[in-house]
């Protein structure tokens, strides 16, 4: 039987800025798996995650998406394939629609540009109301912010899903339809979180605590 | 043409011009009497130390000492315009001194080669006023442009890495960011041009008349070196953040910590 390339693998990876915040990371994770990150704060989940975006260099440690090594050649492919939703995601300025539409401006995305339906029924999904789509931005609360942040990250469609503390402001209802939607789809779904419930579904738990040659395979 | 002398006498009587901002200073407590007086002092030695250099320079008006001095004019406006936005001298200075350059150039092309029809481009009378005065303008607005652009990204970090996490290129990702900056550095000159000769009687405009000149040639100056001016501005940000954007953005679009100096 062929077996399936992994869709994030991770090697020996050291990551730090001045010292290093954990060492040693190693694991790899089949296409659809679900995984939740934590660690102590400044345990290095957050880092973790912007390592696999390109955002921060690694220690030392390797790091392939798809068989693709992340280096400055395949980054544009990479990122193609993964969406990433912050905490306190910055979505910039505009209307609700505006803001959403605005990635799938983007070379990369323009084929993927979704249907005044596809949005409202993500906003449903989410409990936000249509009404919503024509407010600024600048107006909407943490919570609202999250969810459009994740439903971007969710018509971009693609197989990687980076989420960083992305409920912290949600209410327990929309923690859980937020959680459901990501245990159910075919993405490979990285869930970064301090608060044990949330994404307790998931497959398998990594520890930034006791990272050290922790080997993960799912 | 008929200019009316000023004596050393009749300049220095200028200088009680400087009683009354002296007095609110004094009156506020503000700790600009320092700088006031060295600016005063520094404005009367740097000018009257030019209007020599300029005087040889008219007199001699050699067209590769005209360059010389244009260059060192681009040199001085470089190095102000990076260290007032406190980026790394050493990572800016190059790109900023062929925006710089084109700026003034194309601009002065256009005014002394066209406009004003003479042939020898690198004229003294010409090349050196109208070039300093485009020049100044691009100074200041470089100084919004470029600063704007880098540190609106610093401080929206978190916007600039969501965009390029959405799957935007380093292009893309900096677009807003950079007609955001030129928005900002065009505006002031776009609003003088708008409110000339209703609000303020330009420098240009204010030396030609000085100089002897009647209204109608001083308002022709004052809308050929304001035109000049809107381009050279132009073009400078437009190339300054173009040009400064390919060495300050590592390989994965991520803005370098440092290109800036703190």
């Amino acid at each position: 039987m062929k077996s399936v390339s992994p869709a994030i693998d991770v090697q020996a990876l050291c990551l730090g800025f001045d010292k290093p915040l954990c060492t040693d990371v190693t694991f790899s994770l089949e296409p659809g798996a679900k995984v939740r990150i934590e660690g102590r704060s400044g345990s290095g989940k957050s880092t973790l995650l912007r390592c696999l975006l390109g955002f921060v260099r690694p220690l030392s440690g390797q790091i392939t998406i798809f068989d693709k090594p992340l280096t400055p050649e395949t980054l544009g492919a990479i990122r193609s394939r993964m969406a990433y939703v912050t905490q306190e995601p910055d979505l910039g300025t505009g209307t609700v629609v505006d803001t959403m539409l605005r990635p799938f401006s983007y070379k990369a995305n323009t084929h993927l540009r979704p249907t005044d339906k596809d949005i409202q029924d993500r906003c449903e999904q989410f409990f936000l109301s249509r009404e919503l789509l024509t407010q600024k931005i600048a107006t909407l609360s943490g919570g609202q912010k999250q969810r459009i942040a994740l439903i971007i990250a969710i018509l971009l469609k693609r197989d990687i899903i980076l989420l960083d503390e992305p409920t912290s402001a949600l209410d327990a209802i929309s923690k859980v339809a937020v959680a459901e939607h990501f245990y159910r789809t075919d993405q490979t779904v990285v869930w970064v979180s301090h608060d044990t419930t949330a994404f307790d579904k998931a497959g398998h738990v990594i520890s930034l605590d006791i990272a050290c040659s922790q080997e993960v395979v799912l | 043409m008929n200019v009316v002398q000023i004596t050393p006498f009749q300049l220095s009587l200028a200088y009680l011009l400087l009683i009354f901002p002296a007095a609110v200073i004094l009156w506020y407590g503000v700790g600009l009497m320092k700088p006031l007086l060295v600016g005063a002092v520094r404005m009367t030695v740097q000018l009257l130390l030019v209007g020599l250099y300029l005087q040889v320079i008219f007199n001699y008006n050699n067209p590769w000492v005209n360059l010389l001095w244009l260059g060192m004019m681009l040199i001085v406006a470089d190095v102000s315009i990076i260290r007032r936005c406190g980026f790394r001298l050493k990572r800016f200075a190059v790109p900023m001194f062929c925006a710089l350059t084109a700026g003034i150039v194309i601009p002065l092309c256009v005014f002394v080669g066209l406009v004003l029809w003479k042939p020898n481009l690198l004229d003294a009378r010409f090349v050196i006023p109208i070039g300093g005065m485009i020049l100044g303008n691009c100074l200041r607005a470089n100084i919004v442009g470029i600063g704007r652009f880098y540190q609106d990204i610093r401080k929206d970090e978190k916007l600039y890495l969501q965009t390029l996490a959405f799957g935007a290129t380093r292009e893309e990702a900096t677009r807003p960011f950079m007609a955001d900056a030129f928005q900002a550095a065009m505006a002031p000159t776009i609003a003088t041009m708008a409110t000339i000769g209703l609000v303020s009687l330009p420098g240009m405009m204010t030396g030609v008349i000085l100089g002897g000149a009647n209204p109608d040639t001083a308002i022709k100056y004052q809308i050929a070196i304001m035109l000049s001016i809107l381009c050279g501005t132009a073009i400078t940000v437009f190339l300054a953040v173009q040009l400064t954007a390919r060495k300050s953005f590592d390989c994965y679009g991520v803005l370098q910590k440092d290109i800036f100096a703190d």
